[in-house]
C-alpha cells in the first residue's frame, strides 16, 4: 500500500520542486529588474573599517567616502601626465604669507554654493550651507587624538597649538566630560569678516598642504552629524559629494545614491593626449555623476568575485594571481572567450614602491662602516627584479631603481641604479672584500645567514619568497625566511628586531617627500615609518630642506644627492613598482586609471540595457544535469521496487496457503 | 525535571568561565594589546598616544586581573559590548546575523534529518539488495570529501557551471529561496552521507529485535513492520542524536556564509578572528559554548520525553 503511493508521491514531488526551482531559479544576486536601471555593481573583498572621513585611510575606504565627502582640491580627473590639482570645493588658490619668525599662513577661501546632503540629523532633514566653520571642524576632529587621524605625525610639529589642542581633548575626557570643541584653535582660524574664509598657521612652510587638502580628511564636516550619530558616524557620513550613503549593511553591502544638494560639478573637458582618441572626452561638460547609483557589495573570496564577474553581475573587477592566468593567453594578451565577451582590460602602475629593506640596528647587516654596505650592495646585485615580476606578479610591474615611481617630482626614467645590474660575479667579490669570502664567516666556517622576515604566508607569498631566497642564495650567503602571524611581525617592526623585510609603500599624496621621508632619521623609533632605522644626519639635512620647498631644480638637485647617499648605504634596495591590473565590461566607459585620486567613480557611464542583455545571454540555468540525476535514481530503484513487491507477495501468498 | 534543569544549568556556569579564560588567554598569549591596537587604529603608523588612547579606550591597559574579570564576568551577564574594530554594539550585530543563519542552517538540518531518514528507511528496506549497497559505497564516498571541496566545488558546479543560485548575495526582500537554494544543497550533500549511515545503523538495530519477529510472525506487512514499529523505536536514538545540534544551527556555518556572502553569524566570527577583534571573539566562543550546553540539556530531556524508560531527577 505505502509502496504504491509512493512512486506517485515522488513524481509530485518532483514536479514541485522543479516548478518551486523555476521560479527561484536564477543566479541573479540582485532584485529582479535592478539591473536596468542605472546602477553601477562594484565589489569590495574587506569591509571599510570606518567611514568617518577623519579617521578612515584604505583604499577601500578612499572609494567610498572620496564621492561622498569632497576637499577643497581634487585631482584632475585626465590629465595625469603629471598629476595636476584642481579646485574642487575651493574657490580660489590658497594665498601663502611667510611669517616674520619662519612660518607659514595659508588662507582658503571655499564655495558659497555648498550644502550638505539631506539627514534626518538636520533640522527637517534638510542638509544645510557650509562655510569655513565646518573645515575648520574638520581640522579640530583631526588634532583630538581619540578620533585617530592618520596623518597626525604630520602635523602635531607642525601646525600652531595642535599639540596643546590634542592634550586639553585628553584633558576633557579625563574629567569624563564631553570634549569642548567650541574651544578656538589658534592653528586653523576663522576669518571674522568672511564666513567662506580660513586660515592654517604653521610653524615651517609645508607645500604637501595642497595635497593634504585634496584628502576626504579635510572635507567640511557637520557638527550635528557627528553628535547625532556618535559612534555610528563611522557607517554614516555625511558630506556635500555627488553621492550621499543611503543604505549600510556591514559585511554585505552599501549603497550610494546621487545627492540632490550636490553643487554643480561637470565632466572635464580637456585630457591628456589619446584620451579624445580612447573615447574618454565623449561625455566632456555633462553634469556629474553620469551613474544614479553605486552599489558595493562585499566579496570576501576571490573565486567569489570572479566568478560574479564573468557572469556579468559586477561591471568591474580587480585581478589577481589566481584570476590573472584564467584571464590572460600564453600571448600576454586577453584570451579569447574573455576579448569575446567584450572585456577589456587595464595594467596602470601604482604611485608606490615595494624594497627589501635592512635593519640598520642589525649586528651583522646593519652598520655604516664599507664592509656593512658592502654586504648590502652585494645582495642588491643579485636581486633580479624583472625575474620576480615575471615569475611572482605575472609581468605586472616595473623593476624599481630608486623609490620614487613615475609621475613623481625627481622620478628620473633614464637613471640608473649602480647596484641594481644583476652581476653575481661583482657580489661575490663584495662579500668576500666584506670579509665573508664564499658567504662564510671564516672564524665559524659556517654560512652567514640573511633572515627576512614577513606576515604569515600565503600561497602567492610563498612563491615571491622562495624567488628572492634562491636569487639571494646564489652569492653563497643562506637565506631564511622567518614567517610569523601578522601581529607578530608587526611587532617586531616596531621594536625593531627583524634582519630584513620585503616591504611596500603606498604615495599618500603625489610628492616626492613622502617617499623621501621613509629614510629620514627622526621617523625612526617605535610606530615610526622608518623601519631600516637608518639614521644619517647628512641625509636628513637634506631632507628637511626639501621637505619645506616648492618643486624646482634646486629641489631635483637635493633630491638626486639624497638619492646617492642612501644608495652608498643600501639599506633600501628597491625592488619593483607594482601594477594594477582591472577589468571592466563592454557596457562601462569613461574607466582611466588614476594613480591617486579615489573619486573617479564620479566620471564611470553605464550602458545597462546592453548589460541587461548581456546579463540574461550569459545566465541560462542548465537544466538537464538535474533531470538526468534524478531520472537516473528513479529508474535504478524501479528494479529494486519490483522485487520487494515480489517478496512481499510471495510471504503473503505463502501465508494465505497455510491457512 | 525542573531541578534537573537548574542543575545543569549551574554546572554550566563553571565550564563557561573556563571556556572564556582559556579564550583570554589564547587571546593575549599570542599577540600583545599594543599590537591589536595597532591593527585597529589604521592601516598608517599611528603615535604612540593614539596607541595608548586606543588601549585605554578599550580598557586593555587595566590589570591582567581585572581585564579578566571583564571577559568572565560581564560575558555571563550578557554584556557584550562593542566591538573592538567598529564600534558597533555587538549584540545588535548577533541578533541581525542570528537570522540568516538559521534560515540557512535550518533548510540543511531539516533537509538532512528527513532526506537522511528516507533513505536510511529505503536502504533498510532494501537491506541486501542492490540499493543497499549503492547507498553504502555512495555514503562512503560523499563522507570521504574534505567539506572545503563541497563548498568550493558546490559553487563552482551549481552556481557558476549549471546557473541554479547566485553565487553571492543575501537579500531577503528579493526572495529567499534563491539565496538559499545552492548553500542548502551544498550543506545538504556534505552532512547527509554520516547520517544515513547513522539511521541505517539504529534501523537495523531493531529490524533484529523480538518484537520485528512477532509481529512478522502475526502477518504485518513488511511496509508496516517498517513504517510503524521498526521506525518509531529507531527514532529515539535519532532524536536526540540531532537536538544537541539545534541550538547551533544559530551560529551557521563558518565556511559556506563566508563563501556566499550569507551575513550570518559564522561570517561574523570569520572576520573577527581575522580582524584580532578579540570582543566579538570572546562574545562568540561565549555563546558558541552556551548553545552547545544547551543543546546537550536538551539532549537528555529529550531522552525523557521520547523514552518512557528513561527517568531524569
Amino acid at each position: 500500500m505505502t509502496l504504491r503511493i509512493k512512486v506517485p508521491v515522488a513524481i509530485t514531488a518532483l514536479a514541485a520542486a522543479m516548478a518551486i526551482s523555476n521560479i527561484g531559479c536564477t543566479n541573479n544576486p540582485y532584485p529582479a529588474g535592478e539591473s536596468k536601471r542605472n546602477v553601477h555593481y562594484l565589489n569590495f573583498g574587506e569591509d571599510p573599517k570606518s567611514l568617518d572621513p577623519t579617521f578612515s585611510f584604505t583604499t577601500v575606504e578612499s572609494n567610498v567616502l572620496d564621492v561622498i565627502t569632497p576637499s577643497y582640491f581634487r585631482y584632475h580627473y585626465l590629465q595625469q601626465n603629471p598629476v595636476r590639482l584642481v579646485l574642487n570645493l575651493g574657490a580660489k588658490e590658497p594665498q601663502r604669507t611667510r611669517t616674520a619668525d619662519g612660518g607659514e599662513v595659508w588662507t582658503f577661501t571655499v564655495r558659497k554654493d555648498l550644502r550638505f546632503s539631506n539627514d534626518v540629523c538636520f533640522p527637517d532633514s534638510k542638509g544645510r550651507a557650509i562655510t569655513a566653520a565646518d573645515f575648520i571642524y574638520a581640522w579640530k576632529r583631526m588634532a583630538d587624538p581619540k578620533i585617530g587621524y592618520p596623518l597626525t605625525g604630520v602635523f602635531e610639529d607642525n601646525v600652531i597649538g595642535w599639540k596643546e589642542y590634542a592634550a586639553a581633548f585628553s584633558q576633557d575626557r579625563k574629567g569624563m566630560a564631553d570634549p569642548n570643541y567650541d574651544k578656538p584653535f589658534p592653528g586653523v582660524t576663522a576669518d571674522p569678516s568672511d564666513p567662506y574664509t580660513f586660515s592654517i598657521h604653521l610653524k615651517r612652510p609645508y607645500p604637501q598642504l595642497r595635497f593634504i587638502m585634496a584628502m576626504h580628511h579635510t572635507t567640511p564636516q557637520a557638527r550635528e552629524a557627528v553628535e547625532h550619530y556618535n559612534d555610528e558616524y563611522a557607517r554614516h557620513p555625511v558630506g556635500c559629494g555627488a553621492y550621499k550613503l543611503t543604505s549600510y549593511t556591514p559585511k554585505q553591502r552599501l549603497v550610494l545614491e546621487r545627492n540632490e544638494n550636490a553643487s554643480p560639478d561637470l565632466y572635464p573637458t580637456e585630457g591628456d593626449p589619446g584620451d579624445r582618441e580612447a573615447g574618454l572626452l565623449d561625455d566632456a561638460g555633462k553634469q556629474l555623476p553620469l551613474t544614479d547609483t553605486l552599489v558595493f557589495d562585499m566579496v570576501r573570496e576571490s573565486t567569489s568575485s570572479w566568478n560574479l564577474f564573468l557572469q556579468g553581475y559586477l561591471d568591474e573587477t580587480t585581478l589577481n594571481a589566481n584570476n590573472f592566468q584564467q584571464a590572460m593567453a600564453s600571448n600576454g594578451m586577453l584570451s579569447p572567450k574573455m576579448q569575446e565577451m567584450g572585456i577589456e582590460l587595464r595594467r596602470a602602475q601604482q604611485s608606490a614602491v615595494y624594497y627589501i629593506l635592512f635593519n640598520m640596528k642589525d649586528p651583522l647587516w646593519g652598520g655604516y662602516t664599507p664592509e656593512k654596505r658592502k654586504l648590502r650592495q652585494a645582495v642588491s646585485l643579485v636581486l633580479d627584479s624583472q625575474e620576480f615580476i615575471d615569475l611572482a606578479l605575472q609581468g605586472n610591474g616595473t623593476p624599481a631603481q630608486w623609490m620614487l615611481p613615475a609621475g613623481i617630482f625627481g622620478y628620473d626614467k633614464d637613471f640608473k641604479h649602480p647596484y641594481r645590474v644583476v652581476d653575481i660575479e661583482r657580489a661575490k667579490k663584495l662579500i668576500a672584500e666584506a670579509g665573508y669570502p664564499g658567504g662564510k664567516d671564516p672564524k665559524t666556517g659556517e654560512r652567514i645567514v640573511m633572515n627576512i622576515d614577513c606576515a604569515a604566508i600565503t600561497a602567492a607569498a610563498r612563491t615571491q619568497y622562495g624567488i628572492l631566497k634562491r636569487q639571494i642564495e646564489r652569492t653563497g650567503i643562506k637565506v631564511e625566511i622567518r614567517s610569523t602571524p601578522g601581529s607578530i611581525f608587526r611587532d617586531k617592526l616596531i621594536k625593531g628586531s627583524h634582519q630584513s623585510i620585503l616591504y611596500g609603500w603606498f604615495a599618500d599624496y603625489p610628492d616626492p617627500e613622502n617617499f623621501v621621508f621613509l629614510l629620514y632619521g627622526l621617523n625612526s623609533g617605535p610606530g615610526k615609518p622608518n623601519y631600516a632605522y637608518y639614521v644619517n644626519p647628512e641625509y636628513d639635512k637634506l631632507f628637511e630642506k626639501v621637505r619645506d620647498m616648492d618643486d624646482s631644480p634646486e629641489r631635483l638637485t637635493l633630491l638626486n644627492q639624497m638619492r646617492d647617499m642612501a644608495i652608498e648605504d643600501s639599506a633600501w634596495i628597491p625592488f619593483y613598482h607594482p601594477e594594477v591590473v582591472t577589468m571592466s565590461h563592454s557596457w562601462v566607459t569613461n574607466t582611466k586609471v588614476h594613480p591617486i585620486a579615489r573619486d573617479t567613480l564620479l566620471y564611470r557611464k553605464i550602458d545597462n540595457n546592453l548589460r541587461a542583455q548581456k546579463q540574461a545571454e550569459w545566465n541560462k540555468p542548465v537544466w538537464w544535469p538535474l533531470f538526468a540525476f534524478f531520472s537516473i535514481a528513479v529508474a535504478g530503484a524501479i528494479p529494486a521496487i519490483i522485487v520487494v513487491k515480489r517478496r512481499v507477495n510471495r510471504k503473503l501468498r505463502a501465508g494465505g496457503g497455510a491457512s | 525535571m525542573l531541578r534537573f534543569i537548574l542543575r545543569r544549568l549551574l554546572q554550566a556556569i563553571p565550564t563557561l568561565l573556563g571556556v572564556l579564560t582559556l579564550t583570554w588567554f589564547l587571546f593575549f598569549g599570542t599577540a600583545s594589546a599594543e599590537s591589536i591596537a595597532r591593527r585597529n587604529l589604521s592601516s598608517k603608523d599611528p603615535t604612540p598616544a593614539q596607541v595608548q588612547g586606543w588601549i585605554k579606550e578599550h580598557g586593555y591597559d587595566q590589570p591582567p586581573a581585572v581585564q579578566l574579570r571583564k571577559a568572565t564576568v560581564d560575558m555571563l551577564m550578557f554584556k557584550f559590548g562593542k566591538s573592538d574594530a567598529t564600534k558597533e554594539d555587538i549584540w545588535t550585530r548577533i541578533r541581525q546575523g542570528a537570522g540568516p543563519s538559521i534560515v540557512v542552517s535550518s533548510t540543511i538540518f531539516i533537509g538532512t534529518v528527513f532526506g537522511a531518514i528516507l533513505v536510511a528507511v529505503l536502504a533498510a528496506a532494501f537491506r541486501g539488495t542492490y540499493i543497499d549497497k549503492t547507498t553504502t559505497i555512495v555514503c562512503v564516498l560523499l563522507m570521504s570529501v574534505v567539506y572545503t571541496v563541497y563548498v568550493i566545488g558546490g559553487q563552482y558546479f551549481l552556481s557558476k557551471q549549471l546557473r541554479y543560485g547566485p553565487i553571492w548575495g543575501f537579500d531577503p526582500s528579493s526572495g529567499l529561496i534563491k539565496y538559499i537554494l545552492v548553500p542548502s544543497a551544498i550543506g545538504f550533500a556534505a552532512g547527509i552521507a554520516t547520517e544515513i549511515r547513522l539511521y541505517r545503523t539504529f534501523l537495523l538495530d531493531e529490524i533484529n529485535q523480538d518484537y520485528v519477529r512477532t509481529a512478522r510472525a502475526k502477518g504485518v506487512s513488511e511496509t508496516r513492520i517498517l513504517a510503524q514499529h521498526v521506525l518509531k523505536n529507531a527514532l529515539i536514538p535519532i532524536i536526540t542524536n540531532t537536538v544537541a545540534v539545534i541550538p547551533g544551527l544559530i551560529l551557521g556555518g563558518l565556511l559556506l556564509e563566508n563563501f556566499f556572502g550569507i551575513p550570518g553569524l559564522g561570517s561574523y566570527l570569520f572576520e573577527a578572528l581575522g580582524s584580532n577583534d578579540f570582543s566579538v571573539v570572546r562574545a562568540m566562543v561565549f555563546l558558541g559554548t552556551l548553545l552547545y550546553i544547551c543543546g546537550l540539556i536538551m539532549t537528555d530531556i529529550a531522552y525523557a520525553i521520547v523514552d518512557p524508560r528513561v527517568r531524569i531527577d
